[in-house]
C-alpha cells in the first residue's frame, strides 16, 4: 500500500513539472498560435537567472520564483517584437525561427556562464522529508505541486474572470472581429508570449534546485511539454492539467516497472498513436483550423 | 521567383558534380580530402531532406534518425569484421564483452555479410519511414503535429540507442573499426576511393532526386506541398505520396549515414541527435530547401565554414551563434534560401505577379 501511495506520489511530482512547463507553451500555442521550440530554453533561462541571482546577490530561492519570471518574460517580449510577429500565419516557419531561437539562446548562455553544470541550494526549510498519509515525501517536491496549482489558478483568473482575458479569448475565437471592436491583437499577442514565457520562467526556477543547470537542460523538457499539450488538446487548459497528470503518472508507474528510457519510449509511442486517432487531443472540444 | 528550364537546370547540376569530382585532382592532402568528403555527406543528408520538406512539405525534424540508423548498420558490419583482442577472431565485439553479453544478439547476426548490412543501411530507416508515414498521414495528420512526432521519435531512438548500451554501445557508440573492403578496394577514412565513392553517391542522389521532383510523382508531392485537401479532390492518394517522400528521403539519408561511417570510422548516438537533425533543417533552410542543390550547397557551404573556424575553438562556439542569427534571418526574409538570390540574374521565366503564386503565398503550408 506504502509502495502505491510513493508511485502515486512521485507520479503527481512528474506531473507538476510538466504543467508548469507546458502551461505556457498550450497558452502560446493556444492564443497566438506559436509552435515555440524556443520553451525548453526559456525554462533554462529561468534556471539561469535563479543561478545568477543566488551566486552573485545571495537572494534565496522565493525573490527568484518572481525575479525569473519577469525577467524571462520580458525577453518573451522581446522575441515576440522582434521574430514572432513577423511569421504569423506561417506556423512551420515560427517552428524554424524558435528553434534557431533556442540555439541562440542556449549557446548565449553557453558563452556567458560556462558549459559547466551550476547548483541551486534548496531553501532550507523545503529540504527535509514531511510525512503525509504515513509516508516521507519531500516537501520540496510538494512545495513545486503547490506553486503548480497556484499558477493555474492564476491562469485560470487571468483567462475568465479579468478583462485581458476576455480580449483574449476574444481574440483567440476571431482575430478580426475583435479588431473591430477596438481590441489591440498585436498587444494581446505580444502581453500573451510575454506570460507563457514567464511561465516557462518560473518552471525552470522551480526545477533548479532538483536538477542541476546546464545550457542544454531544456531541450529534454520542451519534447516533454508537447505530449503534454498534444494530448491535452489545444486551448484547454483543463485538458492540459489532466494530460499532464495522466502522462506524469504514466512515466512514473512505466519507470517503476522498468526504467526511465522505456517509460519514455512507450509514453512517446502511446502519444503517437493517440494523434492518430485524436489529433485535436482528448479533451478538446472543437479542432482549431487555421 | 523564377522557374529554369530543365536542362540549365541538368548543366547546372553537371558542372557542380564535374567540379566534385576534380577535387581530389588538386588536393593531395589527405586530411582536408577526408574533411571535404564529410561535407559531402553532410550535402546528400540535406538534399534528401529537401525531397521530403521542400518537396512535399514534410517537416522531418528527426532526419537524423534515417542518418543515425544507416550509420550503425554500417559500423556493426565494419565492427564484426575487427578482431577484438580479448575474444580473438569471429569473437563478441569489445564492448559487449564488457557489457558481459554471452552471444551476438540475433538481430546483430546477419550483419556479418556486407550485403545484408548496406541493404539495412537503406532499407532499416526507409522501413521506419514507412510505418511512421503510413501511420501517420492516413489520419491526416499534417504540418505541425508530423514535425513534433518526428522530433519525438528522434529523442526517443536516440535513448534507447543509449540506454540499450550491452547491445548498441551506449554513449561511446561503436568504435575501432576496420574499414570497409569492397571489390578490392579499402575504403579507408583517409584514401582518396572513399572521396571518390562519396562524390559519385551525391552526384547520383542529386540526379536521382531531380528525376523524381520532376516526375508526375514529384509534381503531385508539390502539389499537396501547395494545397493538400485540392489535391485529394482531384483524386490522388495523398498519403501515399507523403509516405514516398518521406521514405526516400530516409532511403537517401540512410545511405549517407553508413558514408559517414565509413568517413569518420565510428558511430556515435551523436549522429541520431538533436543538434545534427537541428543542423540538418538549417542546412536546408539556409542553401534553399526548395531546391535540391541548394540544399546540398548550403550543408557544404555552412560545415565548410566550420570546418575552417574549428582550429580555433572560442570562434567556433560563437559560430554557433552566428548560424542561430543567420538561420532565423533566413527563415525571416529568404523563405527560399540563399540559392533564391539567383534569381537576381535576369534568366529564366519570372512567375512572381501569376495569380496562382499569389494565392499560394496566403495559403502556404499554413495548416
Amino acid at each position: 500500500m506504502i509502495d502505491v501511495f510513493n508511485q502515486i506520489f512521485s507520479g503527481l511530482s512528474i506531473a507538476s513539472i510538466l504543467l508548469l512547463i507546458s502551461l505556457g507553451l498550450a497558452i502560446i500555442y493556444g492564443t497566438v498560435g506559436v509552435i515555440n521550440l524556443a520553451h525548453g530554453e526559456f525554462v533554462m533561462l529561468g534556471a539561469y537567472a535563479v543561478w545568477f541571482l543566488e551566486s552573485q546577490f545571495g537572494l534565496g530561492l522565493y525573490p527568484c520564483l518572481v525575479l525569473s519570471f519577469f525577467i524571462v518574460g520580458a525577453l518573451g517580449w522581446l522575441v515576440e517584437r522582434l521574430v514572432i510577429r513577423r511569421l504569423y500565419g506561417r506556423v512551420l516557419d515560427t517552428i524554424l525561427a524558435t528553434w534557431g531561437l533556442g540555439v541562440i539562446l542556449q549557446q548565449a548562455v553557453r558563452l556567458s556562464a560556462g558549459a559547466e553544470l551550476r547548483y541551486v541550494k534548496m531553501p532550507e526549510k523545503l529540504s527535509q522529508a514531511v510525512s503525509v498519509f504515513g509516508i516521507d515525501v519531500s516537501s520540496y517536491r510538494l512545495f513545486v505541486l503547490g506553486i503548480a496549482i497556484l499558477l493555474l489558478a492564476v491562469t485560470y483568473l487571468l483567462i475568465f474572470r479579468t478583462a485581458f482575458g476576455m480580449r483574449l479569448r476574444g481574440v483567440v475565437q476571431n482575430p478580426e472581429i475583435a479588431r473591430c471592436f477596438g481590441v489591440n491583437t498585436s498587444q494581446i499577442y505580444a502581453l500573451t508570449f510575454a506570460y507563457g514565457a514567464g511561465l516557462a520562467g518560473v518552471a525552470g526556477a522551480l526545477v533548479s534546485p532538483l536538477k542541476s543547470v546546464s545550457p542544454d537542460m531544456g531541450t529534454g523538457y520542451v519534447v516533454d511539454a508537447f505530449m503534454v499539450v498534444v494530448v491535452g488538446g489545444v486551448q484547454s487548459l483543463l485538458g492540459t492539467v489532466a494530460s499532464a497528470g495522466i502522462l506524469g503518472e504514466l512515466s512514473g508507474g512505466l519507470a517503476y516497472l522498468s526504467n526511465d528510457t522505456i517509460a519514455k519510449a512507450l509514453v512517446f509511442l502511446g502519444v503517437v498513436v493517440l494523434i492518430r486517432f485524436r489529433p485535436q487531443g482528448l479533451f478538446a472540444l472543437r479542432v482549431r483550423r487555421g | 521567383m523564377r522557374t529554369y528550364p530543365l536542362w540549365a537546370k541538368l548543366l547546372g547540376y553537371g558542372v557542380f558534380c564535374l567540379v566534385l569530382l576534380a577535387v581530389p585532382l588538386f588536393i593531395s592532402d589527405d586530411y582536408l580530402l577526408n574533411k571535404f568528403a564529410r561535407y559531402l555527406v553532410f550535402g546528400i543528408v540535406a538534399l534528401a531532406l529537401s525531397i521530403s520538406w521542400g518537396y512535399a512539405g514534410i517537416l522531418n525534424l528527426g532526419q537524423a534518425v534515417s542518418f543515425g540508423l544507416g550509420s550503425y548498420c554500417m559500423a556493426m558490419a565494419l565492427k564484426l569484421r575487427t578482431i577484438p583482442i580479448q575474444t580473438g577472431a569471429e569473437g563478441l565485439p569489445d564492448f559487449m564483452v564488457w557489457n558481459n553479453v554471452k552471444s551476438l544478439p540475433w538481430f546483430w547476426v546477419p550483419f556479418h555479410s556486407y550485403a545484408f548490412a548496406i541493404a539495412a543501411g537503406v532499407l532499416v530507416p526507409v522501413i521506419l519511414a514507412f510505418l511512421l508515414g503510413s501511420f501517420v498521414f492516413r489520419a491526416r495528420v499534417t504540418g505541425v503535429y508530423v514535425a513534433i512526432i518526428t522530433l519525438a521519435l528522434l529523442v526517443v531512438v536516440n535513448l534507447v540507442i543509449i540506454d540499450r548500451q550491452r547491445y548498441t554501445g551506449g554513449f561511446n557508440g561503436l568504435t575501432d573499426l576496420e574499414p570497409l573492403e569492397l571489390f578490392g578496394v579499402t575504403f579507408d577514412p583517409y584514401a582518396v576511393a572513399t572521396y571518390y565513392l562519396i562524390a559519385i553517391s551525391l552526384a547520383v542522389a542529386l540526379f536521382l532526386g531531380l528525376a523524381v521532383v520532376h516526375s508526375k510523382t514529384g509534381l503531385v508531392m508539390q502539389a499537396i506541398r501547395a494545397d493538400e485537401t485540392r489535391v485529394r479532390y482531384f483524386g490522388y492518394d495523398v498519403a501515399a505520396y507523403q509516405t514516398f517522400a518521406l521514405c526516400l528521403s530516409a532511403g537517401i539519408a540512410g545511405f549517407a549515414g553508413m558514408l559517414y561511417t565509413l568517413v569518420m570510422a565510428f558511430a556515435s548516438p551523436t549522429f541520431l541527435a538533436v543538434p545534427i537533425s537541428l543542423s540538418i533543417v538549417i542546412w536546408c533552410a539556409v542553401g534553399g530547401r526548395t531546391s535540391l542543390l541548394g540544399s546540398a550547397l548550403g550543408a557544404i557551404v555552412v560545415t565548410g565554414v566550420q570546418g575552417s573556424l574549428s582550429d580555433t575553438p572560442a570562434f567556433l562556439e560563437t559560430w554557433t551563434l552566428i548560424m542561430g542569427v543567420l538561420f532565423i534571418v533566413v527563415v525571416l526574409f529568404l523563405p527560399r534560401g540563399l540559392i533564391s538570390l539567383i534569381d537576381l540574374v535576369p534568366f529564366g521565366r519570372r512567375t512572381d505577379a501569376t495569380p496562382a503564386r499569389a494565392a499560394r503565398r496566403g495559403r502556404v503550408s499554413v495548416r
